[in-house]
């Protein structure tokens, strides 16, 4: 695959989109400015669950500056869409499911005009019963929320969408008759994205009917294919431009479809751009959230240390739509049991319908959740036998050859043992272990230090075709142009795109400019999830690329009169036999002159496994990255406060393409996992979010994250370009258990429940702050009266 | 109701006609065009809309409009061509090498924030650079290489003040 040795690839590099977003310059989709352009304010839910009885706009139209007024009326089939169960709506129908689901848009001239606009409408809505909780749902009079026949349906749960299983043997049989067991559940709490940047969208009318979106999306493609089916018209006539994104995490997807389809319409309706652009607060209210869950783990293991099976069941508040969390539950799935080798598995994954907003990604998609219990489970058994927790998980982790949790061979390097020992080694764990709780001993501030360590399965799997496209082309001026249907949301893609064109072809990167991806120059390569844009299109930008740097060698040799395998290349230059160097420019240029056309399209796909849903077995992936995480932290006694004083890390992500960018993704990843295990939590108050900005919602600052060591473990893989895998999500993973663990060696108090806050390191709960979601009311107008909108 | 707000921006006198309730952030992007400044949470928790006023780091979400009346307001749109000692285009510049942008929306914000803090203390501790950031959220990064960004800034300047010096002592 490598023929000559890297220049640009694996060497410090600058992120492509670095200066101009540090010099203020990079444009954000709320960063458009249109003639013309049109503000836009929504009619939303002001309660969790209700039938819409009446919707008038007219008084709304009559409103000075207002232009048109839009409800689930002007969308087909009442806008409804989603993947891949079709529950969800573009506007809500029929029935609102959510506080803050948006019920009807309001374009005008200015954002003043289309407050008024907004509560000039007319809406009556009846209250139904609300589910704040997945008990509730569960109740046998639970209010049914669904509009679709759920696979629960089936055996009297309607509220159960699906449930997504692994039946690897029987364990139960093997934990009841095992020496050791532990049976215990653990809860993990809605997360919020908390990108930076709020959402936002621009819509631009084009005089044939056609329409332009520029979005903060990070699946272009899938939200031009809801937006062209509920709009009513073909993928052609509709264009969807990935402007900057300002972080994603799994979190711009159907709300920002949801988005792109309503100022679409708007924008046609009117003939006008119209804008879309969410307060933090909008954001939070209406935007998903990772989904909460409760993981009930049972496991058996002799007295030596050894895991013989694990029997596993979990439970996911999907919210009031389905969306992704059906995939994310099929990933929890996979991974419920961890890393480790077992005689058998077996795993339930239910998804539940409630009122609490929805669930779709988020970093980790389930796995987040899975690692968060099963590390937490397997301290416990440690603690049982009395093992080192690394000791024990040495001891059982899986390797090359061995079966993982799902029964699936492992046919790969695996890096999990070093990245155990380098981080044992790094952070002096034996000699913490033992001394912090000696010392701790009467004292107010007491030391622990936790483990954790996971796999996490790379790309779709068995959700779907693992495939990507990339275009390549020289230009005139011998500049490289590339395309990639996967997306960089912040993640650094295109500048891993950039770098393997540049090793491939033998061009500096300052020649390459990779397109922001607009499904009218790029190709369709499926949704940007599963962090597999460098594996995936990492790989579709080399086939593609490697066409023309074979044509190039041809030109080469054709000028200086050799065989093209007597072509050798550093950096820029051909040299041929004589050793004369030729620069790119020549070449290029003498190709052109041969008539060769320097453009060429590659695609890439991983190859086909086969995951069976109804049996629950199958190889779920091609490939794993593994990682290990410790974190040593402080707990005041007194307080309860939890402080992270080091955390090291270790991940094995295959080869490392872009070493600033993989860090960078490492730590942001860590602190988003330390936000997780310590503070983030969306709370829920009957349907209600009491935190809906970031006075409420704490998210770590720079003063919360410690000194993070961290290191790559290059276990190499096959079908990654130059072997890399991928970084982005599994680098929260360890963070959360390990923290817990580390808890419970400072104070002998095990929690199971995040984030770890200090009511519930305290008390052993949380304190839930009942204000009735005063804050959520606020934002929506509680005060002010709610307009023309009647609860009956 | 509209009222005449007068000031200094990005070095060049300015005059606006604008309405008397809105923000700093609000005047900046929706009636000067200057979108480098960002909003992130408008209530003042988040730091992407840090503008230096009168040399000082403030969250232009909390400062009514006119209040920057005969004042002096510098954007990240202006900051790269101050000329003075340093221009910020070194600190920006380490921002992009040291790998601290990433989603970069929190990034002019936190620019800003890291000229203020060097101009005010040319050579921070790393504990000092971590609370001169405080106020500025960012969910992508982890902050290390943020604060590896300013800190490099810091040393790269007090390197060229030497070497300013000892040229001048030459002469
Ligand atoms: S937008 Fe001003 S501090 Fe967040
Ligand atoms: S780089 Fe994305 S918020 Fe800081």
């Amino acid at each position: 695959m490598l023929r000559h040795t890297t220049h640009w690839v694996t060497k410090p590099a600058n992120r492509v989109d670095g200066p101009d977003k540090a010099n203020g310059k990079a444009k954000y989709a709320g960063d458009y400015r249109v003639p013309g352009q049109l503000a836009t304010r929504a009619l939303r839910s002001p309660i969790p669950h209700a039938r819409i009885l009446r919707i008038d706009t007219s008084a709304a139209l009559k409103v000075p500056g207002v232009l048109a007024v839009i409800t689930s009326d002007d969308f087909v089939d009442h806008g409804r869409f989603g993947f891949p169960v079709a529950d969800n709506f573009i506007l809500a129908y029929q029935k609102v499911r959510y506080v803050g689901e948006g019920i009807a848009i309001v374009a005008a001239v200015d954002a003043e005009a289309a407050e008024a606009g907004v509560r000039a409408i007319e809406l009556d809505l009846e209250a139904l019963p609300v589910i704040e909780d997945m008990e509730q749902a569960l109740l046998p009079d639970a209010p049914i929320i669904p509009d679709v026949v759920t696979e629960g349906s089936k055996h009297g749960q309607p509220n159960i969408c699906l449930t997504q299983i692994v039946r690897n043997g029987d364990p139960e049989p093997i934990i009841d008759a095992s020496p050791v067991q532990l049976d215990q559940t653990y809860a993990t709490p809605f997360q919020e994205h908390a990108y930076l940047e709020p959402e936002a969208v621009l819509s631009i009318p084009n005089p044939d009917g056609s329409v332009i979106i520029y979005a903060c999306d990070q699946s272009p493609f899938n939200n031009r294919g809801v937006a062209a089916a509920v709009l009513g018209l073909p993928q052609d006539k509709v264009r969807v431009i990935q402007a900057i994104v300002g972080g994603s995490f799994g979190g711009k997807d159907e709300v920002v479809y949801q988005m792109s389809a309503q100022t679409a319409k708007l924008a046609l309706l009117t003939n006008r751009p119209v804008s879309m652009v969410f307060s933090r607060e909008e954001s939070i209210m209406v935007s998903y959230k990772r989904d909460a869950s409760q993981i009930r783990i049972r496991l058996g293991a002799d007295r030596d240390g050894t895991l013989q099976a694990a029997r596993v069941e979990a439970w996911l508040d999907g919210g009031a739509y389905s969306a992704e969390t059906v995939l994310t539950a099929w990933r929890a799935a996979m991974h419920l049991a961890g890393a480790y080798k077992y005689q058998a598995v077996k795993g339930d994954v239910h998804v539940l319908y409630t009122n609490n907003n929805y669930s779709s990604a988020f970093r980790g998609f389930g796995n987040t959740e899975a690692v968060a219990c099963i590390e937490q489970a397997i301290d416990e058994i440690a603690e049982q036998v009395e093992i080192d927790p690394i000791d024990l998980r040495l001891k059982n982790i899986i390797g090359k050859g061995d079966q993982t949790m799902t029964g699936a061979t492992l046919n790969q390097e695996v890096g999990l043992r070093a990245c155990l020992e380098w981080v044992r080694q790094k952070s002096d764990w034996d000699r913490k272990r033992r001394e912090f709780p000696l010392q701790n001993k009467g004292r107010r501030y007491q030391k622990g230090i936790g483990v954790a360590c996971y796999f996490h399965g790379m790309g779709l799997g068995g959700e779907g075709t693992d495939f990507a496209n990339a275009t390549v082309a020289i230009e005139r001026d011998n500049s490289v142009t590339l395309t990639n249907g996967l997306t960089d949301y912040g993640t650094g893609a295109r500048t891993v795109f950039t770098l393997i064109a540049a090793d491939v072809l033998g061009a500096r990167p300052e020649r390459i400019k990779v397109l922001l991806t607009d499904t009218e120059t790029a190709i369709d390569s499926g949704p940007t999830v599963a962090s597999r844009a460098s594996v995936v299109g990492g790989n579709a930008t080399r086939v593609a690329v490697e066409k023309i740097a074979q044509l190039l060698t041809f030109a080469a040799a054709n000028l200086l009169q050799c065989a093209p395998a007597q072509i050798l290349r550093d950096k820029e230059a051909f040299i041929g036999p004589d050793e004369e160097p030729v620069d790119f420019d020549t070449v290029v240029n003498h190709a052109r002159k041969l008539g060769y056309v320097l453009s060429a399209h590659g695609r890439w796909q991983l190859p086909v496994i086969h995951w069976d849903f109804a049996k629950g077995t199958g190889t779920p992936y091609v490939g794993y990255t593994f990682g290990a995480a410790i974190v040593e932290v402080t707990v005041h006694s007194g307080t309860g406060r939890v402080q992270a004083d080091r955390i090291w890390a270790a991940h094995d992500i295959g080869k490392v393409l872009f070493p600033e960018g993989a860090y960078g993704q490492l730590y942001g990843g860590i602190t988003q996992g330390l936000g997780y295990g310590l503070m983030e939590e969306v709370e829920f108050n009957h349907g209600y979010i009491h935190n809906v900005n970031f006075d409420d919602y704490i998210i770590p600052t720079a003063m919360d994250v410690p000194p993070i060591e961290a290191t790559f473990i290059e276990a190499p893989f096959h079908l990654g370009p130059y072997g890399a895998k991928n970084v982005a999500e599994p680098s929260m993973l360890g963070v959360a258990p390990a923290l817990a663990n580390a808890v419970y060696h400072a104070t002998g108090k095990r929690i199971r429940e995040l984030p770890l806050t200090p009511e519930r390191v305290l008390l052993g709960h949380a304190l839930h702050n009942d204000d009735h979601g005063d804050n959520s009311r606020q934002w929506l107008g509680y005060g002010k009266g709610l307009g023309n909108v009647r609860v009956i | 109701m509209n009222t005449q707000i007068k000031f200094t921006l990005n070095g060049s006198p300015v005059m606006v006609e604008a309405p008397g309730e809105i923000s700093l952030l609000r005047l900046l992007r929706d009636h000067l065009n200057l979108t480098g400044t960002k909003e992130g949470c408008a209530i003042g928790e988040c730091g992407a809309c840090s503008v230096l006023l009168d040399g000082r780091v403030v969250n232009s979400c909390l400062v009514l409009a006119p209040q920057v009346n005969g004042r002096e307001v510098v954007t990240i749109e202006g900051l790269g061509q101050q000329d003075g000692a340093h221009s910020a285009s070194d600190l920006q510049a380490a921002f992009v090498k040291y790998g601290a942008v990433q989603c970069g929306y929190c990034t002019p914000g936190l620019v800003i924030a890291g000229e203020a803090l060097l101009r005010s203390n040319p050579m921070p501790t790393r504990a000092e650079i971590i609370d001169g950031i405080a106020g500025n959220l960012c969910r992508c990064t982890g902050y290390q290489q943020i604060v590896d960004a300013i800190e490099q800034t810091a040393l790269q300047r007090a390197e060229r003040t030497q070497q300013h010096a000892a040229a001048k002592v030459q002469e």
